[in-house]
């Protein structure tokens, strides 16, 4: 294997496999080289039917005019004369723009911020000792039980009499702080990574700091795209902290997709929300499209049992 | 940098190996658990002021008559605490319907997801597109899940009551009490390819030995399952019933956002029947503006969920089958 390959990781989440424990060669279970029968095929398409039609729902309201939505479910099916205006009604009717912009900036703070974190918490987790360390990582596994909505509401009582609401800030201190999942994460990542390159790096003089910024760092970079990706998406959709903490004005896409499209009369316009929805959703779908692989293998499967 | 560091690791490994040990006295030890806590400072901090702060004024709250806004609150003792154990219904109904609602969704989910799991496991056309669509909706954010789901259920011009016209019934309002109920629970029930996903890696840590010798010995596949399959992968099932009651148990935004109007997160506007615990916290907090009551209710509400979790714990012993070694080798 060449030197190459040593940095340029195979899976996600796994260190290279030069660098990587040997494992149990994993073996196929005796279903998965079965052919499948006709039974399996009925039941995953029954399945995709369930999964994919709010999908195509969705998707059918966001083209309808409001004649169509009027007369009922039947009358969504007629493709005939799609109102794409819907779409530009959606980006306009609320400063769309603006809230993108909210959206990204946000996310990308806070995705940058707890991924350096959460990478850095977890390092020492995996790799260093300490007296009470033990007790500390019970309580990040107690943590990830807390109720986070129901501590939302007081931080945002707390919040409120420091003068944080309406800023950023929280999302800055919570990046820094990290997330228990992805310190979890970061830690079984850098428990597999053996102990002989440490040791190599410390006989060359190197302390930990060092190594942690050019041994472990480097190596990680599968878990720290998953970190991002993870990170960025979840604060694209988080709904409550944006609504508790933010203002109309610098609030996200969430919140105002959520509570924006109000005809005069304050009563909501259907089609153009489900344009605006579709909008909303779309960039996540086709970041997830592309990456699947970082979401779905994003370590849950093989950490839960540790 | 990296690189050769990684070409003098086969070289050096038996050097560092002497040369660790004799290096490694009190001071060493000392260095390293000072870099541990210098390290892992962020999130200590962050647990202190952003998590116990919050948790521990919300007790202290629950001792006042505050109101979120007035300067004039007073302590009022143990007041809200006998007020909601002593005369308020509605919070224990709310309780009740939450506890409906986590046993009704944590065994759906638990099964459907170890359902697909078999499923998708199977050689399958398209398996991993089949497997990215079924997982979809766990990635789709709150807010377009809720949209969707609005679409889906309204009245006039919604599939489900498309679908019951087009076969004679009657049109039935969803989303309004009393149904509102079982549209949140289709809704929950929606996301279960999170559960799928990580029956699915489990499934394929089971050895194939195991199930082999048993199709041998003339097992059906469905006994392979019950006997070898589900067993072996009891830890994981045992993960998903314990984070699926505690998120269940939670659960606020859903039926916020799941509502007949687009004037959505105002509590007020949420039918009876999908009120569950949160959001009847949310209202005494956002409505009311009884946040000492509302702290209250938080508190037992944490409390509730150390001793379901502690029962859970002392109950998983007796069916929970363990087969795993802690990864600590590579620890200093």
């Amino acid at each position: 294997m060449s030197q190459q390959d040593t940095l340029n990781p195979i899976a996600p989440l796994e260190a290279p496999a030069s660098v990587r424990k040997p494992r149990r060669k994993r073996s196929r279970t005796p279903q998965e080289g079965q052919k499948a029968s006709v039974w399996v095929y009925i039941g995953v398409f029954i399945a995709l039917a369930l999964f994919g039609i709010p999908f195509i729902w969705i998707l059918l309201t966001s083209v309808a005019t409001q004649q169509q939505f009027a007369e009922g479910a039947l009358a969504l099916l007629d493709l005939s004369s799609p109102a794409w205006s819907n779409f530009y009604e959606a980006v306009t009717r609320i400063d769309f723009g603006a809230y993108t912009i909210n959206t990204i900036f946000l996310s990308t703070i806070t995705a940058v911020l707890t991924t350096l974190s959460s990478a850095t918490v977890g390092f020492a987790f995996a790799r260093l000792r300490a007296p009470g360390k033990n007790a500390l990582f019970t309580v990040i596994l107690a943590t990830m039980l807390i109720p986070s909505i129901a501590t939302l509401i007081p931080t945002y009582i707390l919040f409120a009499r420091v003068g944080l609401t309406n800023t950023y800030w929280p999302w800055v201190l919570w990046g820094i702080a990290g997330t228990p999942y992805l310190i979890f994460l970061f830690r079984q990542f850098f428990s597999a990574i053996p102990i002989e390159l440490e040791d190599a790096a410390i006989i060359d003089g190197a302390g930990w700091f060092r190594s942690y910024i050019f041994i472990f760092l480097p190596l990680a970079r599968p878990a720290i795209l998953t970190s991002l990706l993870l990170s960025f998406t979840w604060t694209w959709g988080d709904y409550l902290a944006p609504a508790l903490l933010l203002n109309l004005k610098n609030t996200t896409l969430a919140v105002a997709t959520a509570a924006g499209y109000l005809d005069p009369r304050g009563e909501g316009i259907v089609t153009v929300q489900a344009a605006g929805a579709v909008l909303y959703l779309l960039p996540v779908v086709i970041v997830f499209l592309f990456t699947q692989k970082y979401f779905m293998g994003s370590g849950l499967g093989s950490s839960v049992k540790g | 940098m990296t690189t050769e560091a990684m070409t003098t690791v086969s070289s050096r490994s038996a050097a560092a190996a002497v040369a660790g040990t004799s290096t490694r006295g009190r001071g060493w030890r000392r260095y390293r658990a000072r870099t541990f806590y210098l390290f892992a400072s962020p999130w200590i901090l962050g647990f202190i002021f952003l998590t116990l702060a919050p948790i521990l004024y919300a007790l202290a709250v629950s001792f006042t008559n505050y109101d979120g806004a007035s300067p004039l609150w007073r302590w009022v003792g143990l007041r809200n605490y006998v007020e909601l154990f002593t005369s308020s219904p509605a919070v224990w109904q709310s309780l009740l319907r939450t506890f409906i609602y986590a046993s009704i969704v944590v065994p759906l989910s638990v099964v459907g997801g170890l359902y697909l799991a078999v499923l998708v496991n199977r050689r399958i056309r398209a398996r991993g597109a089949i497997r990215a669509i079924f997982f979809l909706p766990s990635v789709v954010p709150i807010v377009a899940t809720a949209i969707m789901w609005r679409l889906m259920f309204n009245r006039d011009a919604g599939f489900i009551n498309g679908l019951i016209v087009l076969f004679g019934g009657e049109k039935q309002a969803w989303l309004a009490d009393p149904l509102s109920f079982y549209a949140l629970i289709v809704m929950s029930l929606w996301g279960l390819g999170g559960g799928m996903i990580i029956c699915l890696a489990a499934l394929q840590d089971v050895p194939a030995e195991l199930e082999e010798a048993a199709k041998i010995d003339g097992a059906g596949t469905l006994r392979v399952i019950w006997n070898i399959t589900i067993p072996m992968i009891s830890p994981v099932l045992y993960f998903l019933v314990i984070t699926g009651i505690i998120g269940a148990l939670q659960v606020l935004v859903q039926p916020l956002l799941l509502v007949e109007t687009n004037k959505m997160a105002q509590s007020a506007l949420v039918p009876q029947s999908s009120t569950l615990y949160m959001v009847h916290v949310y209202n005494e907090f956002f409505t009311n503006h009884r946040f000492g009551f509302g702290s209250a209710m938080l508190w037992v509400f944490f409390i509730l969920i150390l001793a379901l979790t502690l029962i859970i714990q002392k109950m998983s012993k007796r069916f929970v089958y363990y087969n795993v070694d802690s990864d600590t080798s590579n620890e200093r």
